[in-house]
């Protein structure tokens, strides 16, 4: 990578920093102070980089440089001047208090939009495949970890947010942890917030990723837009709603697998199979309790189509199905089907279930929420385990 | 000779600190609202600077006008504190610029 693709990642979380304090802030950022600043701060740079580099405090490759000088300053070194300027009074101006309480309340609706609770299921995935594969922390793995931990979240569940405005007001259960009520007037910043965060990242991942992982990245980013932006929405069309939702858990590992260069055993596909088989089962009974909401917001999903019943039994089906294919991976891998167990004894009680009383699926949901973080405790284990054994 | 750079830095730094004293500029204007800005400022380009050794775009010299020590491979001690001279100068800047939309009575 060259000095300036470097610094094309980092300035582009400054101009993320930068645009979002100029849309939450408009009237705090003093643009013109921000220019003298700049002025004054290019000066400096020029002339104390002049005299570290000529007394010799640091050097550079000359082959990753552009060759552009200031003296004997690469040009490139002047671009942390430029962060420094830019971005800090951004971060400044967006910790302010007082009259920035709505700013405030806008940075919360986008952490609240971005479902903390579910940063983990997508970063650890990510995060999971590629140090098992790589066996070592390296920058890409702490960029991806961070990307599929928050912005990839935002992009996801802002997207939804944003188009799913009218059926989510007739939703009591989408208005804290599980969900967001995002109000009209955070569609715009939401979804600016979206683009500004995803681009820096993908931005990295695609300089130090070859072909096959663009197409990952491709599609896992696809199934993140194409799930509920308007003109698509997967996730109104049945069965295609839990096929996406489950691509999106599981094409962060694949992504992990594809950039760290893994070899995809027959073992790793049937524990790829396995995890999308929970993927599309947790989506599954996850829709079966917004039945009633759902359809009287005129969404369509798995669950209005085939009916609460008939979905419930689809995802013990598919949590079952997924342990068989366990069963079939590297050891102790097969022990992970004993984990699965737990996911079909939450939804077996609505077996029976109709759709007048669906919304009583949503007992069945909190304890799927607190199921995970236990599941994800004994997969990690296993896989240190897993580790421990090659 | 080992702490001249450091030094430097450090006088510098203190120089930072008493005109933002005598003038009210960032510390002295909001003191935690200053301390995570700089210690995210410094935080980042910490990332930048590692990203960059990684990537074997820039190292650190051979001079006898440093310590030697390092806090992580190829970065020196002195690095830190010239980060947060920058953030801090930066501020400062930004602050003496902006003072007018400051409310001179929440001066210490």
């Amino acid at each position: 990578m060259t000095y300036w693709a470097l610094n094309a990642i980092f300035l582009a979380v400054v101009l993320a920093t930068v645009v979002i304090a100029s849309i939450v802030e408009r009237r705090r950022l003093n643009w013109p102070a921000l220019g003298i600043t700049l002025a004054v701060l290019l000066v400096m740079t020029a002339v104390f980089d002049n005299v570290m580099i000529g007394i010799g405090l640091v050097a550079y490759n000359q082959s990753l440089i552009s060759g552009a000088f200031i003296g004997v300053a690469p040009l490139e070194d002047f671009a942390y001047a430029v962060a420094a300027v830019v971005g800090l009074p951004s971060l400044w101006v967006l910790l302010g208090r007082g009259r920035h309480e709505r700013g405030r309340a806008m940075l919360k609706a986008l952490f609240v939009s971005s479902r903390p609770l579910s940063w983990i299921n997508t970063a650890f995935p990510f995060a999971a495949a590629y140090i098992l594969t790589t066996q070592r922390i390296d920058l890409t793995l702490v960029l991806g970890t961070i990307y599929f931990l928050v912005p990839y979240n935002l992009a996801m569940y802002g997207i939804n947010d944003v188009f799913d405005y009218e059926s989510d007001l007739r939703n009591p259960r989408k208005g804290g942890v599980e969900g967001a009520l995002l109000d009209r007037r955070m569609h715009r910043p939401t979804i600016i917030a979206a683009i500004l965060t995803n681009i820096p990242f993908l931005a990295y991942l695609i300089v130090v990723g070859g072909s096959l992982s663009w197409l990952v990245l491709a599609i896992s980013v696809f199934a993140v837009v194409a799930y509920s932006a308007k003109g698509l929405r997967f996730k109104e069309k049945p069965f295609l709603d839990s096929l996406t939702s489950s691509t999106h858990f599981v094409s962060p590992a694949v992504y992990g697998l594809v950039l760290a260069g893994a070899i995809f055993s027959p073992q790793l596909w049937a524990l790829l199979a396995a995890f999308f088989l929970w993927g599309v089962a947790s989506h599954a009974f996850g829709a079966v309790q917004d039945v009633i909401a759902d359809r009287e917001g005129g969404i369509s999903s798995v669950a209005t189509v085939i009916g609460a019943r008939a979905t419930a039994r689809l995802a013990v089906v598919a949590y079952l199905l997924g342990g068989v294919l366990l069963l079939f991976t590297e050891w102790p891998g097969p022990l992970a089907a004993i984990l699965v167990l737990p996911y079909a004894a939450v939804c077996a009680p609505f077996w029976n279930v109709t759709d007048a009383d669906a919304d009583t699926a949503n007992r069945g949901w909190r304890r799927f929420l607190l199921l995970n973080f236990i599941s994800g405790f004994f997969v990690t284990m296993l896989m240190i385990w897993w580790r421990l054994t090659t | 000779m080992t702490l001249l750079y450091l030094a430097a830095l450090l006088v510098a730094l203190f120089g930072m600190v008493m005109l933002d004293r005598r003038f009210t500029l960032f510390f002295w204007r909001d003191a935690r609202r200053a301390g995570v800005v700089l210690a995210v400022g410094v935080l980042f380009f910490f990332a930048w600077d590692l990203a960059g050794v990684g990537g074997g775009i820039f190292f650190r010299g051979e001079t006898s006008f440093m310590t030697g020590l390092q806090v992580a491979p190829e970065i020196p001690l002195e690095e830190i504190f010239f980060l947060a001279l920058l953030c801090y100068l930066t501020m400062n800047v930004y602050g003496a610029l902006t003072s007018r939309q400051h409310n001179p009575g929440a001066a210490p």
